[in-house]
């Protein structure tokens, strides 16, 4: 197994000992480039009082390529696929070295808050938040009771 | 060397390369529900080789990717009926200990090394003049 870099160990540690608010995250005891996270719905979003659990790993060449994120819970949301799959420039082109797991975490937070349907991942869902704003966001409310219940 | 991938962004990657077609051009696979988030259940196809009795076929082929996987090997059988010596008769299951890929799995190999072996095993001695059930018969 690659060593773990001493750039990892350190954002693990301030994961841990200085949490985001309404996020966690926590390395695998088997894997300590695999962690598991939950992030709270923001408030005044259709998902507030959901709690979405999400997977992220860090590849061999981490923090020269982006984290691996996705989410584990169903989730309505156009920038998000069937399979938990997240559309978000910060995880592809926008990358940067200086950029870590923390700030790829709050940018997760803040698409939950701020749907993008412009850039959409799910077509359908996008085409329903561009045509029905409403009827989107009571369906996203909807699947957030049902599946983010934490 | 490089680090273990988690099973799922391994799946991921598989689903990827299958999804974009990027292997080999005579087996594809993908999974079977677009909105199955655990990444569990699978399907193949492979068009059989030329040269023998499986020349033109297409052979459906389903996988199941447990907890363990990759590093245990998928549980793999034929959708579609097929005689050959390392498929059981009766239900299409694929039995480890009569293919190599399977028996000797280490967590390199993907399901697309399973489809590519399958498909050149189709050609070995042993199974190249079988003979066949009729063509897109299933278990």
């Amino acid at each position: 197994m690659a060593s773990l870099t001493r750039r990892i160990q350190k954002e693990t540690e301030r994961l841990t000992n200085d949490p985001v608010i309404g996020i966690s995250a926590h390395a695998d005891p088997a894997n300590p480039r695999y962690f598991h996270i939950q992030i709270a719905g923001p408030v005044s979003s259709p998902y507030e009082g959901g709690l979405f659990e999400l997977e992220l790993f860090l590849p061999d060449d981490y923090p020269m390529c982006p984290p691996k994120v996705r989410f584990l819970t169903k989730i309505y949301h156009p920038n998000v696929d069937r399979l938990g799959r997240i559309c978000l420039d910060v995880l592809k082109d926008k990358w940067s070295p200086a950029l870590q797991i923390r700030s790829v975490l709050l940018s997760i937070q803040a698409l939950m808050s701020c749907p993008n349907p412009d850039d959409p991942l799910d077509p359908q869902i996008a085409r329903h938040w561009k045509e029905d704003e409403t009827g989107a966001i009571r369906m996203a409310t909807e699947w957030c009771r049902q599946y983010a219940r934490g | 060397m490089q680090s273990a991938v988690p099973r799922n962004f391994r799946l991921l990657d598989e689903l990827e390369k299958g999804e974009h077609g990027l292997g080999d051009p005579n087996v594809s696979y993908g999974l079977d529900r677009g909105d199955d988030i655990t990444l569990s259940s699978w399907t193949g196809m492979i068009i059989g080789p030329p040269g023998g009795v499986h020349e033109n076929r297409m052979y459906q082929v389903r996988f199941h990717c447990g907890p363990n996987y990759p590093q245990e090997a998928p549980q793999v059988q034929f959708i579609t009926k097929i005689n050959m010596s390392s498929v059981n008769p009766h239900n299409g299951i694929v039995d480890p200990s009569n293919f190599r890929i399977l028996g000797n799995w280490t967590s390199q190999y993907t399901m697309e090394t399973i489809l590519v072996e399958l498909r050149k095993d189709m050609n070995s001695g042993a199974n190249k003049r079988l003979a066949q059930p009729n063509e897109g018969e299933t278990y």
